[in-house]
């Protein structure tokens, strides 16, 4: 079952209309949206228990996946990315500081939060060259359709051609949602 | 001596592209003093870094959820035979999982494997992963000398020189 679940994940999101992939300056992104009952079963799965499950079933979960194919650093810094409506508003990201005070009150063990910890994106990277990292980036969920513009200083001291990558129309998928 | 130099010169060139040649996904790391690692496997034998002397330490996080370390897991038991322990000690910890879990996959990679057991995943925290599998190199002196970002097969002929290389006295 944790395979499967692993493998939905990983491999059936390929498929999906959520997904978009945009390799531009040498930097492979890919980012998917997932229904409430992927994340709901990918977290189930990994043990943690109901009622962290059902707190995750309110916000909106973007996987991502980033292959840093420069010859320099490359700077993940959530800070840096940018969620807006069709109409311009900003879109919140949920932190993890805010997912830790989350935990707190609702008392989630931190076995289980140090696994939901390792599921995210890291909020700041230096991304070595040829390196890869993935994980979900989590959002209070939009109405409707909204854009992702992520932006990248690059270089040793981040002082070099930054990179921007748009994703236009993305869309949180309700409960219920074909997969 | 003229004879001689020609020799020494190349010797000592070959040495520094030795050192300079890493092995692909390795960072070269400041040499901070390691964290703290003091943890039990699940038949409760602690292993303690700091008793860990004058020898390498590769100390390898991983999970049994996190897909590359599912694969790169059957390539460690390869390099754990090949170095005598006393020269190179590979320690696993296992991120905040349950022996259920942990004990279901290991035996269908390798009997033989054990792993420490970091149950609330704090350890691994502290030890600033980037994610997992994580894998640390740790000097005799107990620093922090090398980082491998992600999965590989630590049983390939380039982890193995590179190895070899990094542990001879």
């Amino acid at each position: 079952m944790r395979l499967y679940v692993l493998l939905l994940m990983c491999c059936a999101p390929l498929a999906s209309a959520a997904d978009m992939q945009i390799t531009r300056d040498d930097l492979d992104f890919s980012v998917s949206v997932r229904t409430p009952e992927q994340t709901n079963a990918f977290y189930a799965a990994r043990g943690l228990p109901p009622r962290a499950v059902q707190e995750i079933a309110n916000a909106c979960f973007l996987t991502v996946s980033l292959h840093n194919r420069r010859a320099d650093i490359l700077w993940l810094d959530l800070a840096a990315w940018d969620f807006a409506d069709a109409n311009g508003h900003q879109v919140a990201r949920i932190s993890r500081s805010q997912w830790a005070a989350r935990w707190r009150s609702l008392h989630v063990p931190l076995a289980a939060q140090s696994t939901f910890g390792w599921t995210q994106l890291p909020e700041t990277r230096d991304m070595q060259p040829d390196e890869s990292v993935g994980g979900n980036v989590p959002i209070a969920p939009p109405a409707g359709k909204f854009t992702l513009t992520a932006r990248f200083r690059t270089g040793m001291k981040g002082t070099g051609k930054p990179v921007e990558i748009k994703f236009p129309g993305l869309s949180c998928p309700h409960e219920g949602a074909p997969q | 001596m003229k004879r001689l130099l020609p020799s020494i010169i190349l010797t000592c060139l070959l040495g520094t592209a030795l050192a300079a040649d890493l092995p692909p996904g390795l960072l070269k790391l400041d040499a901070r003093p390691a964290p703290a690692l003091k943890l039990s496997d699940m038949d409760g034998k602690t292993v303690d870094l700091a008793q860990l002397k004058e020898r390498w330490v590769l100390v390898h996080f991983w999970a049994s959820w996190c897909g590359p370390c599912r694969r790169e897991m059957p390539t460690l038991p390869q390099l754990i035979k090949t170095f005598p322990a006393e020269r190179l000690t590979v320690v696993l910890v296992n991120t905040a999982e349950t022996d259920d879990e942990v004990f279901s996959f290991l035996a269908s990679v390798s009997p033989e494997l054990g792993t420490l057991m970091d149950r609330d995943g704090q350890v691994t925290t502290r030890w600033k992963s980037r994610g997992l599998p994580s894998t640390f190199l740790v000097d005799p002196q107990g620093r922090l000398r090398y980082l491998a970002l992600g999965g590989r097969d630590w049983s390939s002929a380039a982890y193995l020189a590179f190895l070899r290389e990094l542990t001879r006295k």
